[in-house]
């Protein structure tokens, strides 16, 4: 099931310019339309949308989340074979295979080539067979939630 | 539950300039699954008896394996067919890299070319919409320069498939390219595309491709990659080409596990058997007619694989390899980066020309990727003319100039130089050596070192018979890469299909040499196998780690939801051996004008050397393997009940 959009929809646009699979079409300012077949539900106009217009492939809304905090990928490199998986299933194209070998081995590594492409969508962390790409918040995102969690527990406490 | 398969295929008329999206039938990937397979269906149903394989009637088919995306390790390989203008008959090639899965990305199993474009385009596929460009700027560009062109200008994400000069001069012996210097380059189908004015296939697609259970899929492979990072201790180079020596003396035969060779090219690559093949007589010497006396140690030192490694910057692994046999090499001179020479290109460049200079071999193997054109049949086609150099059947005048000798390293350069040019005897020797051996007559023929037009490559079958027979008897003849003794062994094959031999632990090597039923179901069962497997999109390395531990059948299950058995899949395979070989009759090739070059199968056997005395009965192993796919054992062709049974027209 791919994703769909709701009347909620304004066309702002936001979700045709981060879509990588180009599913998504429409006029401004009008109602846009996913093509179901070009659609690989990997959930980026879901994250951008500020109408929460867009549903998911099970048919439940989307959360708009600021793009500073989208998970990224990042490499466990001893687990990692040097498959190439990770980096054919990036849809945004931004993990590349490193030109050098990592240290001490003579393979080379996937590594965020681009982060600001990235779109979060983990096909990489789901492709890869060795477990060697986590997907992870950003530092600043975890800290930030952690601070938030403890003084909603503290207030819940107080 | 998702299919590994996208369901469709795009057929492009190059001179109508329309292109079209197409359907087959569920059935055709049941019978045929996708690849080898698909495209052999395609191509026997729609290629017109006769058709010139230059003309606009043939047609040229880019697919991918049906395993290709789904999870699965060792299933990048995208397979090149059409019919093919150096055999005449049905051709196919296949090659790693990042082409295989964009294929799938794009939304297609296959893409295929018909007709002849009035001017050179390209095919440009981003998310599902194709479009045929202006090629006129990329023409006579090198195959890496316009691949690199055409990243910059439609993004580093797209992958490139692509013909070099050799291609585009209808050179017979020129492939495809892609990923810098990949090729695919047997059975001459660069000069197809060349002919077809097609000089790209640009392909930028985010599709993703389904398992029916991708959970299972997953599991398999980390299964598989236990396996293929198992330890196991490996000598240094010098020790291995010594081992090699050994394996020469020995009167006896050890069956070899392939843990041993996925070893050998995690270390080196390909390459790493160079030395080890020179000396124990696996490696051809001095155009078929040396043996490891010619070309001892002291002179093979020169490609000992760890000189070549000491040039690698970083290993290369295709798509879905956790293997990685390739590496990115520092070239020096003027290309500053090169893929590491195969141990195909290095032996048909060295040995069997006799050149001991790796630096040249370095250099050639970038020119010949680069202009697109196989390694194995330039080098045959220079060790030929040497041949004829020496033997004065060729003279000075007829080799402007250039002084072909056995090792002469200069002119062996400015020969590859020419025959990609195609000036003066570069032309001549530009369409392959049977062709070359027509044009200069004089008993060249018997210099030229083929099975049925195509070059033979750097195994000798009077070594391991089995490549002898698969030489000789499959529909793409003088293929290395399908079958042979040490492969049945390595496949491990009658450890999951049943009725199959086990070989035995230890025998000798005279053994090999006496044609059995045995021997001849061992034969069969590879080219089912790898029928099986390039149907699949599977390489042929992964396989050699054995058929247990790289679980090729239980991928297919999973991928498709099936419960097939070994023994079902292995029949698909011998659909599409009987498919190919009825394209091949479909097109006039008689199967018996394949048999390899008399030197080739040791008749007469050589005096000295690993090899001598040995000889090949190719007649005792044809009526025995055309048998067992149900072809008429005396001519070669399917017989009619065979083709009804298996539903072909």
């Amino acid at each position: 099931m791919p994703y769909s959009i709701t009347e909620k929809c304004d066309g702002c646009g936001a979700c045709v310019r981060v879509c990588p699979a180009d599913a998504i079409t429409g006029e401004k300012k009008k109602l846009y339309k996913i093509d179901g077949e070009l659609c690989i539900e990997c959930g980026a106009c879901g994250r951008v949308c500020p109408r929460a217009a867009l549903l998911d492939a099970a048919g439940v809304p989307c959360v708009m989340v600021k793009r500073s905090e989208w998970p990224k990928p990042e490499l466990i490199v001893e687990n990692c074979t040097a498959c190439g998986l990770c980096v054919d299933a990036c849809p945004a194209g931004c993990l590349e295979m490193s030109e050098f070998p990592r240290s001490g081995g003579f393979d080379a590594y996937p590594w965020l080539s681009e982060p600001k492409a990235c779109i979060g969508c983990g096909f990489c962390s789901l492709e890869c067979p060795s477990d060697a790409l986590v997907m992870k918040k950003p530092e600043k995102t975890i800290k930030k939630e952690t601070a938030a969690a403890r003084v909603a527990s503290e207030a819940a406490r107080s | 539950m998702k299919k590994p398969y996208m369901g469709k295929i795009l057929m492009v008329d190059l001179t109508g300039r329309t292109i079209e999206e197409e359907a087959p039938s569920e059935q055709v990937y049941e019978q045929y699954l996708s690849g080898v397979g698909l495209g052999a269906y395609i191509l026997y149903n729609r290629v017109p008896a006769g058709a010139d394989p230059l003309g606009p009637d043939n047609m040229l088919g880019f697919c991918s394996g049906l395993l290709t995306g789904t999870g699965s390790l060792f299933s990048g390989r995208w397979t090149l067919v059409g019919k093919s203008p150096l055999t005449g008959g049905w051709g196919d090639a296949n090659c790693g890299g990042t082409f295989a899965p964009a294929i799938k990305r794009c939304g297609f199993d296959a893409v295929f070319f018909r007709g002849i474009s009035s001017e050179p385009v390209y095919l440009y596929i981003k998310n599902g919409r194709a479009t045929l460009e202006d090629a006129g700027d990329l023409w006579g560009r090198d195959a890496v320069e316009t691949e690199e062109h055409l990243k910059e200008r439609h993004g580093r994400k797209a992958a490139v498939a692509v013909i070099g000069q050799a291609g585009e001069k209808v050179s017979l012996i020129a492939g495809v390219c892609n990923d810098g210097g990949r090729i695919a380059a047997r059975s001459g189908l660069g000069a197809v595309m060349g002919s077809k004015k097609l000089k790209a296939v640009v392909l930028d697609g985010v599709q993703r491709v389904g398992a029916h259970d991708p959970a299972e899929m997953k599991r398999l492979s980390r299964q598989c990659i236990k396996w293929v990072n198992f330890p196991l201790p490996l000598t240094s180079a010098r020790v291995f080409a010594r081992v090699g020596s050994f394996l020469r003396i020995t009167p006896l035969a050890f069956p070899q596990d392939g843990l041993l060779y996925r070893s050998i090219l995690k270390k080196w690559g390909t390459g790493g058997m160079n030395q080890a093949s020179v000396e124990m007589g696996d490696a051809p010497v001095k155009n078929w007619d040396g043996s490891n006396r010619d070309f001892p140690p002291a002179k093979s030192k020169a490609i000992s694989p760890a000189i070549v490694t000491d040039r690698q910057i970083v290993r290369y692994h295709c798509y879905s390899c956790p293997l990685g046999c390739g590496g990115i090499c520092v070239s020096g001179g003027k290309y500053q980066r090169t893929h590491k020479p195969e141990y195909e290109t290095v032996l048909a460049l060295s040995s069997l020309c006799m050149n001991e200079d790796l630096d040249s071999i370095f250099y050639m193997n970038e020119l010949l990727n680069r202009a697109g054109m196989d390694s194995i049949s330039a080098g045959s086609a220079v060790a030929f003319a040497i041949e004829c150099y020496e033997k004065g059947i060729l003279t000075r005048e007829d080799t402007d100039g250039l002084e072909l000798r056995w090792g002469n390293t200069e002119a062996i350069v400015a020969l590859i130089r020419k025959m990609i040019r195609r000036e003066g005897i570069g032309d001549l020797l530009a369409d392959g050596t049977r062709i070359a051996a027509g044009k200069i007559g004089r008993g060249s023929i018997e210099f030229a070192v083929q099975a049925g037009g195509q070059e033979l490559p750097m195994h000798d079958g009077r070594n391991d018979p089995g490549f002898n027979a698969h030489y000789s008897l499959e529909p793409t003849p003088g293929r290395h890469t399908i079958g042979a003794y040490l492969y049945y062994e390595m496949f491990q094959l009658w450890k999951r299909v049943k009725d199959l031999p086990k070989p035995g632990m230890l025998y000798t090597k005279g053994d090999r040499y006496t044609v059995d039923a045995d021997k001849i179901s061992m034969v069969a069962a590879c080219s089912k196998y790898m029928n099986l497997a390039n149907a699949a999109g599977m390489c042929l390395f992964g396989l050699f780690v054995g058929a247990t531990r790289t679980p090729m059948f239980e991928w297919l299950n999973a991928a498709t939801g099936r419960q097939t058995t070994p023994e079902e899949y292995m029949e698909i395979g011998g659909r599409i051996q009987t498919l190919r070989q009825a394209f091949n009759v479909k097109h006039g090739v008689e199967p018996r004008d394949n048999f390899a070059t008399a030197r080739a199968l040791g008749k007469p056997p050589q005096k000295e050397g690993a090899n001598r005395g040995r000889s090949v009965d190719i007649e005792a192993f044809a009526s025995g393997y055309w048998e067992q796919f149900g072809w008429d054992g005396a001519t070669g062709k399917p017989t009619a009940e065979t083709l009804g049974k298996l539903g072909i027209e």
